[in-house]
């Protein structure tokens, strides 16, 4: 189906369609876009994927039959499914959790941010069909484990906003469990405030006939920290592009990235941090393995503003290239309007490291083994910082992983 | 049955002929020992020995224990019973050295068809090497070489060899880089090792090295060839006149 049918044959039934603003501004995303009136050549949005790719679906949705449950376990645990972008709503003393309804059109016409020339963020501003609100209450310490289901056939168009208020202290986990054929466009807004610390890790596995297009948008206010690790092992094409304002003094954020490719996969990622408050920090780093004919990209971008004084931002990429026919681009981005500041940028992509591999060879280990010690050992230091249940669940897909190779 | 016997071995690199018409007979239980200038191609043999796959090797051949050597990659040499003392050992973060001695030394049993060994009789294997050797079993939980000063990298190598119990070892440049005290450590080490079923390989610019390990034969190695043989006195030579008048 074309873009134009989708959009016509489906407008009553976005999320908001009943906004005459969102409305308006909905349909001059569209005829932007059916226009091609956007930078088609430098369009980081379109990295590894073409045009065609992300116009051409079947847009299909209907909220769920199901009463996708939340399961609370000791207290601080919070086990949230969400089915085709809907969860259950649900209030206690730590959190309040929503879904999005046609009366929160003012939240979503106030959002703006970085945006602008994506178009995968305009798809999701058009097509919008489901959100959910998560507001984690002051002083809170808990768990939040997140489940995506995704029907077959089904196209998600999803836009979150989590609040975290101040002192809050959150592990919050996002698992995919996509069935076949499915457009999953996942927005997150996320605000940290004072104080707060979100430690976010990301798990990404499922089957080559999935999309997945995971953007996250975090602000940090004073003294707060965002943590983000994602983990990439999905056969079906994901796009990962984060971004984060450090608006308060001494806040900081990490993102890191680990992707493991073999075949013809696909995957797009990009970090952007901007520092515009004195004593910031932040790191970026993203690894990748890449076997077959894989193809990744990375683009890393760090701003930091006139009075973001006493910053330090630092940002590297490694990549693994296991044959001569799979790549990786990585574009490392600096950009200091400050004079006060720690900054840096490295980026290494290359095959095994040889001298490695015969190091371990002449140790009696085969060369298929030692291959695989060495792949291991590239994310071994990433692991140490995980909770053990995510670090379990990583190490047994890497195992997969590294026994799928040839 | 001949132990290691290297006939007429000619190798290059990237076409510059490093090793030329090349001869050595090591018998079972020997120490040879070979210095020579630098760019003389001891390192290379080193390497050769070991399988490195960089080298081009032109004609020849290198028999050890009835196998031809150039017939098998690193990792089978290594488990027939090979083994090179690195003159740079590798730094391999992440890779903890636990495990990756229990899979090498796991291959070498399997190779040989014999049983494994489970997690707990190489832990004990590996502590009481490691307390022979007087080397702190803290070092054990570390990664590969990672972040070891250049004396605990040349002792983690002899711990290797101690486990791997290879029948050959090689030592390429042990000494380079080396304090008195270190160099008088990993000499005990070799010596401690020392019996009359295996046999070493020992390659080093000093004679220091040797007067710690007392080879049986002592041989010069130039432009790719062994130029003279003798006994430890020939080291003492070269020690006091240099390569000049060889």
């Amino acid at each position: 189906m074309t873009l134009e049918d989708n959009f016509n044959f489906h407008s009553k039934e976005y999320i908001f369609s009943n906004d005459n603003f969102l409305s308006k501004e909905r349909e001059n995303i569209f005829n932007k876009i059916k226009l091609k009136d956007f930078d088609k050549k430098n369009n980081e949005s379109l990295k590894n994927i073409s045009f065609s790719d992300l116009s051409l679906f079947n847009y299909c949705y209907h909220s769920t039959d199901e009463d996708p449950n939340i399961i609370l376990q000791d207290k601080y645990i919070y086990k949230i499914n969400i089915v085709n972008g809907v969860c259950k709503n649900y209030e206690d003393e730590n959190i309040e959790i929503r879904n999005v309804t046609n009366l929160d059109s003012k939240k979503f016409a106030d959002q703006n941010g970085n945006n602008i020339d994506d178009l995968v963020i305009d798809f999701n501003k058009i097509f919008l069909n489901s959100g959910i609100f998560i507001n984690v209450k002051k002083n809170s310490k808990l768990k939040l484990d997140l489940l995506h289901t995704t029907y077959k056939n089904y196209t998600i168009f999803q836009n979150n906003i989590f609040t975290f208020q101040d002192n809050c202290e959150v592990e919050l986990q996002d698992e995919f469990n996509l069935s076949n054929n499915t457009i999953n466009n996942i927005n997150y807004n996320i605000q940290v405030n004072n104080k707060s610390v979100v430690k976010h890790n990301v798990f990404q596995n499922f089957s080559n006939s999935n999309k997945l297009y995971l953007t996250t948008n975090t602000v940090c206010e004073k003294d707060s920290s965002f943590s983000q690790n994602t983990y990439n092992f999905a056969n079906g094409f994901v796009r990962n592009f984060h971004y984060v304002e450090l608006n308060g003094e001494f806040a900081n954020a990490t993102l890191n990235g680990c992707f493991f490719l073999k075949d013809k996969n696909l995957c797009s990622n990009k970090t952007h941090i901007v520092h515009n408050s004195e004593n910031c920090e932040s790191n970026q780093t993203y690894k990748g393995i890449l076997n077959d004919y894989a193809k990744a990209n990375y683009f890393s971008n760090t701003f930091v503003s006139k009075n973001a004084q006493k910053t330090e931002g630092y940002q590297l990429s490694k990549g693994i290239l296991l044959t001569d026919h799979c790549s990786f681009f990585s574009k490392p981005e600096l950009r200091i309007f400050a004079d006060d500041v720690k900054c840096s940028h490295g980026s290494t992509i290359g095959p095994v490291d040889e001298s490695a591999l015969y190091y371990l060879r002449s140790r009696g280990i085969n060369k298929n083994e030692a291959m695989k010690m060495l792949i291991a050992s590239f994310i071994e230091d990433d692991l140490k910082n995980l909770n053990e249940n995510i670090a379990n669940k990583i190490n047994q897909n890497l195992s997969d992983y590294l026994s799928s190779l040839r | 049955m001949i132990f290691l016997n290297i006939n007429n071995l000619n190798v290059s690199i990237e076409g510059k002929k490093i090793l030329d018409d090349f001869n050595l007979t090591i018998n079972q239980g020997e120490v040879h020992a070979i210095m020579g200038p630098n760019g003389s191609g001891k390192s290379t043999l080193a390497n050769v020995l070991a399988g490195n796959e960089d080298y081009e090797i032109n004609s020849g051949k290198i028999i050890f224990k009835d196998l031809n050597l150039l017939d098998l990659n690193i990792e089978e040499r290594a488990q027939k019973g090979v083994f090179l003392a690195f003159q740079y050992p590798v730094e391999i973060p992440g890779v903890n050295i636990t495990p990756f001695l229990q899979s090498s030394i796991n291959s070498k049993l399997k190779n040989a068809k014999k049983p494994e060994l489970d997690n707990l009789s190489f832990a004990k294997l590996l502590r009481k090497k490691a307390e022979e050797l007087g080397i702190n079993t803290d070092m054990l939980k570390r990664s590969i070489n990672t972040g070891f000063s250049g004396g605990e990298k040349k002792r983690y190598e002899i711990l290797q060899m101690s486990v791997l119990n290879p029948e050959f070892a090689i030592f390429d440049e042990t000494d380079s880089g080396l304090d008195v005290d270190a160099l008088r450590i990993v000499t005990e080490g070799i010596n401690k090792f020392k019996n009359e079923k295996n046999s070493f390989l020992i390659i080093t610019h000093y004679q220091k090295l040797l007067d710690y390990i007392r080879p049986d034969h002592v041989h010069i190695m130039r432009n790719g060839k062994i130029v003279k043989s003798g006994d430890i006195s020939l080291a003492g030579e070269i020690e006091e006149s240099g390569y000049q008048n060889i």
